[in-house]
């Protein structure tokens, strides 16, 4: 029985409309308009990494070179630097494959055509170089024993521009939108929760009266109903999270096992939302439809989908309210994942998004059981 | 005497100020196909819903099968398919999920269920649709689909509450038939409508509501003896004097006479050769006359003369 009315809830779930609509579609949509509105943005940060530069020595500058050679090294290099002759270096700024052309000789000079951040950055460079150059001459003429660590240690310094990892992840500003983004299509999942609602009560819909009629109990029908409606919501929030990952190429970090099991977690958040919003009074479908998207709108608001600083706002002025706020504590459970190295606030959002479950259900349930059909 | 399948006792349901049901008692027995009939809003649906359990109700008792009804009652609603008056189906399945959806809820046995739907498909004759969804059917074939949800399961009592509403005549034809071959078959039936033809083709016992109330039971038959009108003849005649109107007037089972001018209409009560004496006063006279006709009383006779208004509007 329970695997019978499962198998059809699944089928009605995954064909509903409104599920496809608001939990498939409508996160694709919104997802590339925010990478393309994000786009330029990320092309830059991506590329600031590693520099592309070409260095012309007109001269021999073994010290120069040595720290070039430096800040070109390892996983986190600065520039990715070509040496070659100065007709070679035009034609590869002229062609974009490097940003700048470095003029190594008695003076380090810069070539740049644009004014980006990357220009910028290698602008910088020279200048701290030009600073520093005087305390690396002196050490080698007075120790020059001790020559390669002070050139190691001024390079570490000219590179110390670049984002320091205090953390283990990235802490990309433009990912919290995405963040937002799956959260919110885990509030939606009150649709289907709704939907549960509005088929299971006799008082509802005709449907749920003729359920009523039957001899399954109604807490069997329930059961059946929010496990579908989990797995559904679950089906959904795996698609977005694989598009927002892998289609869009936003990087949620290592441990995207974890960011899968929280956008399933706030799915059932959002289905649980739904189920106990239908379940209250004798107010319509139509008129609960409203008070669930209006609600989930409004946390998806605070939460800064459409205004991003709204959440720092809310947290400096009213500190409780993001632990409070559905959506708040679903994307801080990505932010999280991807900002800090150990589990503590994680493990903090999913007991809180495990203890909004147990309590929407448990309330759905009561304010459910019992319910007759009044209208004549 | 056959067994009691449905036993409502002195049933009384209030909302506020409003009665819907007024001490209402009704029992049906084995096999019988009960109608229940009335206008809209006479309490019909509340006592279906009453019976199903989906609403609690003041005052009164209800057995099913010689048990007490709840919503508990799982044994009791296991015998039991309901067709509700609105469409009861999800637009999300196929006629064939939706069938089996619904009979699955009565029926664990995989094989039994897949016969008793393929039984049911065919017995709307909704074979060519197995793959559509709702909304692709018609209204007719919507009503079917719901019918076929209803009785898959094969129930011993089935209540139709206004099963035919907004069907095309072929489409009600169809049901009309299916529910006394589902009678003939063995189930009890309880069918409401406002529609009093089909309650007259294919009710075999039918109570009379009215504000709450049930206001007349019995057959047909039973109930058209309960009034005075047991024959209406119709004439159509031009210029019929009143003297001659006088003397059908006090002719022998005749109450009332009414003439607008182009026809005359005289009511009888009882008694047998009424026509023949009528146009015996119309020939004496030497009045000529077109064409003549006489109905037999209906139930919106009946419930006409009980209530002192029509059973439903004309345009139903």
């Amino acid at each position: 029985m329970f695997f019978h009315n499962l198998k059809y809830e699944l089928l009605i779930n995954l064909r509903a409309p409104a599920l496809i609509a608001w939990l498939m579609i409508f996160p694709i949509f919104l997802g590339t308009v925010f990478k393309i509105g994000f786009g330029s943005i990320y092309e830059t940060v991506d590329s600031f990494g590693s520099i592309p530069t070409a260095v012309v020595e007109t001269k021999e500058n073994e010290i120069f070179r040595s720290v070039v050679e430096s800040v070109s090294e390892g996983d986190n290099k600065l520039l990715d630097v070509t040496f070659t002759d100065e007709e070679n270096a035009l034609r590869m700024l002229k062609d974009g494959d490097v940003k700048g052309i470095i003029y190594s000789g008695d003076k380090v000079t810069l070539t740049v055509v644009g004014k980006g951040i990357q220009e910028t950055i290698i602008k910088s460079f020279i200048e701290q170089y030009n600073v520093y150059a005087d305390i690396i001459t002196d050490a080698v003429r007075n120790d020059p024993a001790r020559a390669q660590d002070v050139i190691a240690a001024l390079s570490a310094d000219m590179t110390a521009c670049r984002e320091v990892p205090l953390t283990q992840g990235d802490p990309d500003h433009y990912a919290q939108y995405f963040y937002n983004l799956i959260a919110m299509v885990a509030i939606f999942g009150s649709v289907t929760g709704l939907h549960i609602t509005e088929t299971n009560q006799a008082n509802m819909s005709a449907l749920g009266a003729r359920r009523n009629c039957s001899p399954t109990p109604k807490s069997a029908s329930l059961t059946a109903a929010l496990a579908g409606s989990f797995i559904a919501q679950a089906v959904c929030m795996t698609i977005c999270v694989t598009f927002i990952q892998f289609a869009l190429k936003i990087d949620f970090g290592e441990r995207l096992p974890l960011v899968y099991a929280a956008a399933i977690i706030g799915g059932c958040l959002g289905v649980t939302m739904g189920f106990f919003i239908g379940s209250i009074g004798r107010l319509s479908s139509e008129v609960k439809n409203g008070i669930a998207m209006t609600v989930s709108m409004l946390c998806c608001f605070l939460s800064g989908l459409m205004v991003g600083n709204i959440k720092g706002l809310l947290a400096e002025k009213i500190p409780w309210f993001n632990n409070v706020n559905p959506v708040a504590i679903i994307s801080d459970c990505f932010y999280c994942l991807n900002i800090y190295s150990d589990f503590d606030r994680f493990s903090f959002k999913m007991i809180s998004m495990a203890v909004y479950i147990v309590v929407f259900t448990s309330l759905g349930i009561i304010l459910s059981r019992g319910k007759k059909y009044a209208s004549i | 005497m056959k067994n009691s399948v449905v036993k409502i006792d002195n049933l009384v349901k209030r909302y506020g100020d409003l009665t819907a049901l007024d001490h209402l008692s009704l029992d049906i027995a084995e096999g019988e196909v009960f109608g229940l009939l009335g206008p809209n809003g006479s309490g019909k649906t509340t006592t279906i819903n009453c019976l199903l359990s989906l609403l609690t109700y003041d005052k009164g008792d209800i057995e099913l099968f010689g048990k007490k009804m709840s919503p508990t009652a799982y044994n009791i609603k296991k015998e039991i398919g309901v067709i509700m008056q609105n469409v009861a189906v999800f637009d999300e399945l196929t006629v064939y999920e939706n069938i089996d959806y619904f009979c699955g809820l009565y029926i664990n046995d995989k094989a039994q269920r897949k016969q008793y739907v393929d039984e049911a498909v065919k017995f709307v004759g909704l074979e060519e649709f197995l793959k559509s969804r709702p909304k692709k059917l018609s209204g007719g074939l919507l009503r079917r689909l719901n019918i076929a949800c209803g009785i898959a399961h094969k129930p011993k009592l089935i209540i139709l509450d206004e099963p035919t509403v907004a069907v095309d005549p072929q489409s009600r034809n169809k049901i009309l038939e299916g529910i006394e071959q589902l009678n003939r078959e063995g189930a009890t039936v309880i069918y409401t409508s406002h529609y009093m033809e089909e309650v007259e083709q294919i009710c075999t016992r039918i109570a009379i509501m009215d504000k709450g109330k049930k206001i007349a039971e019995g057959t047909k038959d039973e109930l058209k003896r309960m009034i005075r009108n047991t024959e209406t003849m119709n004439i159509e005649i031009i210029d019929l004097p009143d003297e001659v109107r006088s003397k059908i007037s006090v002719l022998p089972h005749v109450y009332n006479t009414e003439y607008d001018g182009s026809k005359l209409t005289v009511y009888c009560s009882g008694g047998k050769h009424n026509l023949t004496r009528v146009l015996g006063v119309l020939q004496e006279h030497e009045l000529g006359f077109g064409r003549v006709y006489s109905e037999l009383p209906t139930l919106n006779d009946v419930f006409l003369e009980i209530t002192g208004k029509a059973l439903r509007d004309k345009e139903d």
